[in-house]
């Protein structure tokens, strides 16, 4: 696990999603990525070798904050803002 | 149909709209992020209550952003991907950019397309890399910048790019432990100081900022080394530790392994610009390591090979914020220019100065601080470290593909027999290390070893939006082969068939011919 620190600002309303079935809580205009990794989550997705991932660059281009949102599969999560109610789970690689 | 197209709303992008707007033409820009910046002015979210973020040093990001946001000749399409460019060959140069969008897939008809799509951090390959506890200089800082997430506990940062130290100090100021910054490189030697002085007037912002950055890390006490390199990092489950090795001038390992504790490595070697979709396009590439690798060739109008596509910011080669917004003012009248409008020759004469400055500033820069990437390859040799993240091909499987074929030696080859760089990154991070470890391995220069195909879609794509794609057009999407095997000649775009059955679809070529071109 890595520490994820949140620095205090104004951000937006709060609003809760479920990742893995656990309630999370962020803020509006958050990313999934932030908002997962401040919830200090193991891992984004789980390669087929079982090893986690979590983001890599935090700009689109390396889907390694792939996951899964409302079943729709390989959405990255650091390009995605949080909405309330959002289902995350985990990416499975196949 | 819109006059321009662009992707990437950087300081390129950004730069360009203004250009073309101002002339009178209509304008889509479209972009992954939330607001335009791009990766170098990345803000908070608009509904955190500030509309600008901290741009400093460029202090003309400003004005450049107000002056974009604000142009009632400007729309945008943000949190988008533009995943293709294709041709209606029955309706002259028939240019379509096919987007993703929150609503879905679109297809946007455009006069003209500029590809200014930036850059993404330089990827290196060593022990661990794929751990959770990795990651870029860009990544830190966009979270820092935009999200207001500090990463890590006790951080290590390595790599040989001025932007760690700036990052360093945003690091520091945020509160950060860190452990050890280790650079690649000694510190810029007397003589390319002395060569960086013409390059400075307009710019000694940046370097009294990177110089700043280093007298407050100095001043904090933060270990800083130098000629020293990653060898890779400790954990299981996530990074406990980074292992650093000392080397020599040409980042060739000179001394004993030893352990910094962290729970973040942070690595910035440089940068690679993001050309795929220019290759797609079916844009002419050219070789240029000083530019950071392969950039996309374009001529003094900024247009590219492929017509009626330009090109401007990172993918002409890696060079930094103030030659992209240079650049962009340049395509963007030259596009303007290209549709009809006329300018006077001053202004031109004015943008070719501030581009010509800026490209000197670029040079010296780029020189001071080009990375050693057969060394940064070298850190990818043992076996079981993974060469493609996603498709988890490692270092020894590379090694047997090469050893068993002894007729391979490009990049493409390699990923059709072992999909290195078939995944969802599309090769974007395993590209540089198995061009180099193909070089390596038949004594060969880097660039012998080529680049990888870009295809459509050049990310992956929800199939909803091919079939909004195909609403769109009545159809006319049927036959799009698709087929793009584009670097070397134009994006194929098949006549309107009917529904999606068989007919009108061009076999793409066989993995034969594909390996004897």
């Amino acid at each position: 696990m890595i520490k994820a620190t949140r620095i205090a600002t104004h951000r937006g309303k709060p609003v809760t999603f479920t990742f893995q079935g656990q309630t999370v809580t962020a803020f509006l205009g958050e990313t999934l990525a932030t908002a997962l990794l401040a919830a200090r989550v193991p891992a984004f997705g789980v390669t087929r070798d079982g090893a986690p991932r979590l983001p890599f660059c935090n700009m689109g281009t390396c889907f390694d904050c792939a996951v899964t949102v409302d079943g729709q599969r390989l959405v990255r999560a650091c390009l995605t803002d949080v909405r309330a109610d959002l289902c995350v789970i985990r990416h499975e690689a196949t | 149909m819109t006059d321009v197209a662009i992707v990437g709303a950087g300081p390129a992008g950004m730069a360009a709209a203004v250009a073309v707007a101002d002339a009178g033409f209509s304008v889509l820009v479209v972009d992954e992020q939330a607001r335009a910046g791009g990766q170098i002015f990345r803000r908070p979210p608009a509904e955190w209550g500030q509309r600008h973020g901290r741009y400093k040093p460029y202090t003309w990001a400003k004005d450049l952003i107000e002056r974009f946001e604000d142009h009632p000749g400007i729309q945008t399409a943000f949190r988008s991907t533009a995943f293709g460019v294709l041709r209606d060959r029955t309706n002259g140069m028939g240019l379509q950019l096919a987007i993703h969008t929150p609503e879905g897939g679109r297809l946007v008809p455009a006069r003209r397309l500029l590809i200014a799509t930036g850059a993404h951090d330089m990827p290196v390959a060593f022990p661990g890399w794929t751990l959770p506890g990795v990651m870029t200089a860009g990544a830190v800082q966009s979270l820092l910048k935009s999200q207001k997430l500090l990463m890590g506990q006790r951080l290590v940062l390595a790599g040989s790019h001025p932007i760690l130290l700036i990052l360093a100090e945003q690091l520091l100021d945020a509160g950060a432990e860190i452990a050890e910054i280790a650079l690649a490189r000694g510190l810029p030697k007397m003589t390319e100081m002395i060569a960086a002085v013409p390059a400075i007037p307009g710019h000694v912002a940046l370097f009294a900022d990177a110089a700043r950055a280093l007298g407050k890390i100095v001043a904090r006490g933060v270990p800083l080394s130098h000629k020293t390199i990653i060898d890779g990092v400790e954990g299981d489950a996530a990074v406990t530790g980074v292992r650093l090795a000392k080397v020599d001038d040409d980042w060739a390992r000179t001394g004993a392994v030893r352990g910094v504790q962290a729970d973040l490595l942070v690595i910035g070697y440089g940068f690679n610009p993001s050309t795929e979709l220019a290759r797609q396009a079916g844009c002419k590439m050219r070789w240029e390591p000083a530019l950071s690798g392969w950039i996309v060739a374009h001529d003094a109008a900024f247009e590219t090979s492929a017509e009626g596509v330009f090109v401007a910011g990172e993918p002409t080669g890696v060079a930094g914020a103030e030659r992209s917004w240079a650049e962009g003012q340049m395509a963007g009248l030259s596009i303007a220019a290209s549709l009809g409008a006329v300018f006077a020759p001053a202004q031109r004469r004015q943008l070719d100065r501030i581009l010509a400055r800026a490209h000197r500033f670029s040079r010296v820069m780029q020189a001071m601080f080009e990375p050693k990437r057969e060394a940064l390859a070298d850190l990818s040799c043992p076996k079981e470290v993974i060469i493609c993240r996603c498709e988890l091909v490692t270092s020894g499987r590379l090694e047997v593909v090469l050893a068993q074929n002894p007729f391979i030696s490009s990049a493409n080859a390699v990923k059709l027999e072992c999909r290195s760089g078939m995944g969802p990154c599309q090769g974007r991070y395993c590209e540089g290390t198995v061009a180099a470890r193909i070089a390596k391995t038949r004594n060969a220069t880097i660039k012998e070893s080529g680049f990888f195909y870009a295809n459509f879609p050049i990310k992956p794509t929800v199939l909803q939006a091919f079939c909004d794609l195909a609403e769109e057009t009545n159809g006319l999407l049927a036959g799009a082969a698709l087929s793009s095997m584009a670097h070397s000649q134009p994006v194929a775009f098949i006549k309107p068939a009917r529904n999606f059955g068989n007919q009108g679809i061009v076999e793409p070529p066989s993995v034969t011919d594909r390996l004897m071109k």
